[in-house]
């Protein structure tokens, strides 16, 4: 009996030390200096071997711990690894969406190292994304908004939106959005603008889309009209000198054959100050 | 016909009463506790972390049910000598090992159908969405464990239950694993290796073939030619493997 109580009062004593020890030692905290999670990660074609035709849950585990992991990084750390993680999660599951939108944004937050290698990671992992899933119309357009808000690279920006506009399903608000951006960066001729928002507004179904692409179309050919008649107002400044008040006026100098008018019909005007022509759009929005 | 829906009808109540049904409450307690906590772990869309688990859930207890049942398929009827007395009456022993086979299947099925309705009651509560293809990759599930399944019987054939349980788990990673073997072969030099993998690739049951898993969770279309062949290779290469077991049995000492 004693010998039993002796062995007894002996492993409590030592698991008492043992867990003692432990809940001291979980106090004491240790920098992963080594990346040590990171030191063991197997290659794709070893985890898809590994799980036995469930890839998709492999990655969305690689993608859970990722999370977690990356979010004990300070931003200025060196995110280790980072492209490598995202890149196996992706080659396990190339349609995994949301891999590629987290994995470009945990890259773009990172403050240490060159940003140029920052962002070329960025765009090699959207260009991956963007051949796996290629019906994706969503991923381009965040990818195209990352590019544009994060990158800084409008040119980036436009081509990605331009795969998103192009893309089965996309909606009116992308095609519209890939317009007016190549329309800033001038990215084309007036003519072909002119013929692309054509498209959008024979395209539009719903009426607050039909104007809103035909607000866009209108802009266009004011862009048109204007370097066809802002000369005819040089002109007549030069032999009158002064700006006409009216477009009349210019018809009358045999400048032009009639009065110019809006693609919604409607007169231009001019504006007596800079002697330049004015558009008045009038789209009903009811 | 009456014989082979007596013995299934017979074998699939005894598998109810070895409490097989509890693996699908295992399954059921799993997949909503990880459905939450992967919910609050990750970003972005949890539904496809949740079909995943889901399916492959399915997928790995569904394979347990018939890799397990297939050590008792024959060697308890031989132990306690109810195979003797059964084979006694006007049964034949194609019939006795058929009924044995879909006993089984009907068990292996009845847990993947449980299942499936936890799973899709998990969509529709977590998610908000009824996801018909979840029904599509189940199905898909089932014609591969009826696959396994008649390895399972031909196993518990020719061999020792322990040793059959290890076959038929082997052929399930095989299955699964194969087509990676056939790839990787491709960076092979040697003149040897690829002409075997070959034909052992050609020879071997590809249970990949089967998997539509990510196909339904990233709602990517499936032909229905392709459904239709995997239909037919999954009956095609089932049967072939019963009739060889039923060969095997009908030459087997039961002495």
């Amino acid at each position: 009996m004693s010998r039993r109580l002796l062995t007894l009062a002996a492993v409590l004593a030592l698991g008492s030390i043992a867990v003692l020890c432990g809940k001291r030692l979980e106090a004491i905290p240790r920098a992963d200096v080594l990346g040590k999670q990171l030191l063991y990660l197997p290659t794709p074609e070893i985890l898809r071997l590994a799980s036995l035709g469930n890839q998709g849950l492999m990655a969305d585990l690689l993608y859970v711990w990722s999370i977690q992991y990356y979010s004990q990084f300070a931003l200025d750390e060196k995110f280790l690894y980072l492209e490598t993680v995202f890149d196996l999660v992706t080659d396990l599951d190339p349609q995994y969406f949301d891999a590629y939108r987290v994995g470009a944004m945990i890259m773009s937050l990172q403050k240490y190292g060159d940003p140029a290698e920052h962002k070329a990671a960025i765009v090699r992992l959207y260009d991956k994304g963007l051949r796996s899933i290629p019906d994706s119309w969503e991923l381009a357009e965040v990818a195209a908004w990352d590019a544009h808000l994060v990158l800084n690279d409008r040119e980036l920006a436009v081509r990605w939106m331009k795969m998103a506009a192009e893309r089965p399903g996309a909606p009116p608000e992308v095609k519209r959005v890939y317009g007016r951006w190549r329309d800033d960066i001038h990215g084309w001729t007036i003519e072909d603008s002119i013929a692309y928002w054509e498209e959008v507004v024979a395209e539009a179904k719903r009426k607050p889309d039909v104007n809103l692409a035909t607000s866009h179309l209108y802009d266009s050919y004011v862009t048109l009209d204007r370097r066809r008649l802002d000369p005819l107002l040089v002109q007549f400044r030069q032999r009158t000198g002064k700006c006409p008040g009216s477009w009349q006026e210019v018809v009358e100098r045999g400048l032009l054959a009639e009065a110019p008018i809006d693609y919604l019909g409607n007169p231009y005007g001019i504006d007596p100050a800079s002697c330049a022509l004015v558009a008045r759009k009038r789209i009903r929005w009811d | 016909m009456r014989a082979v829906a007596a013995i299934a009808h017979n074998t699939f109540r005894e598998a109810l009463r070895d409490r097989v049904l509890y693996l699908f409450l295992g399954f059921a307690v799993v997949l909503l506790a990880s459905s939450k906590l992967f919910g609050l772990l990750t970003v972005g869309d949890e539904g496809k972390v949740i079909k995943d688990l889901g399916l492959a859930g399915i997928q790995f207890f569904t394979m347990l049910i018939a890799v397990m049942m297939s050590v008792l398929l024959i060697s308890r009827e031989v132990d306690s000598r109810t195979i003797y007395n059964i084979l006694t009456k006007p049964v034949r022993r194609w019939q006795f090992l058929i009924g044995k086979y879909l006993g089984l299947l009907a068990t292996v099925a009845l847990n993947l159908a449980l299942m499936t309705a936890v799973l899709l009651a998990v969509t529709v509560v977590y998610l908000g969405e009824f996801d018909a293809g979840l029904l599509f990759a189940a199905a898909m599930i089932l014609l591969e464990m009826a696959l396994l399944t008649a390895f399972a019987t031909l196993f518990a054939v020719l061999t020792r239950p322990m040793l059959g349980t290890v076959f038929t788990l082997a052929v399930f990673v095989i299955g699964h694993v194969s087509e990676d073997i056939w790839v990787l072969t491709k960076h092979v030099n040697s003149g040897l290796v690829r002409p075997l993998v070959a034909a052992l690739y050609a020879v071997l049951p590809n249970l990949e073939r089967f998997n539509f898993k990510s196909e339904v969770v990233h709602d990517v279309g499936i032909s229905s030619g392709e459904v239709a062949l995997t239909v037919a290779y999954g009956l095609a290469y089932t049967a072939m493997v019963l009739v060889l077991a039923c060969a095997r049995f009908r030459a087997r000492d039961l002495v």
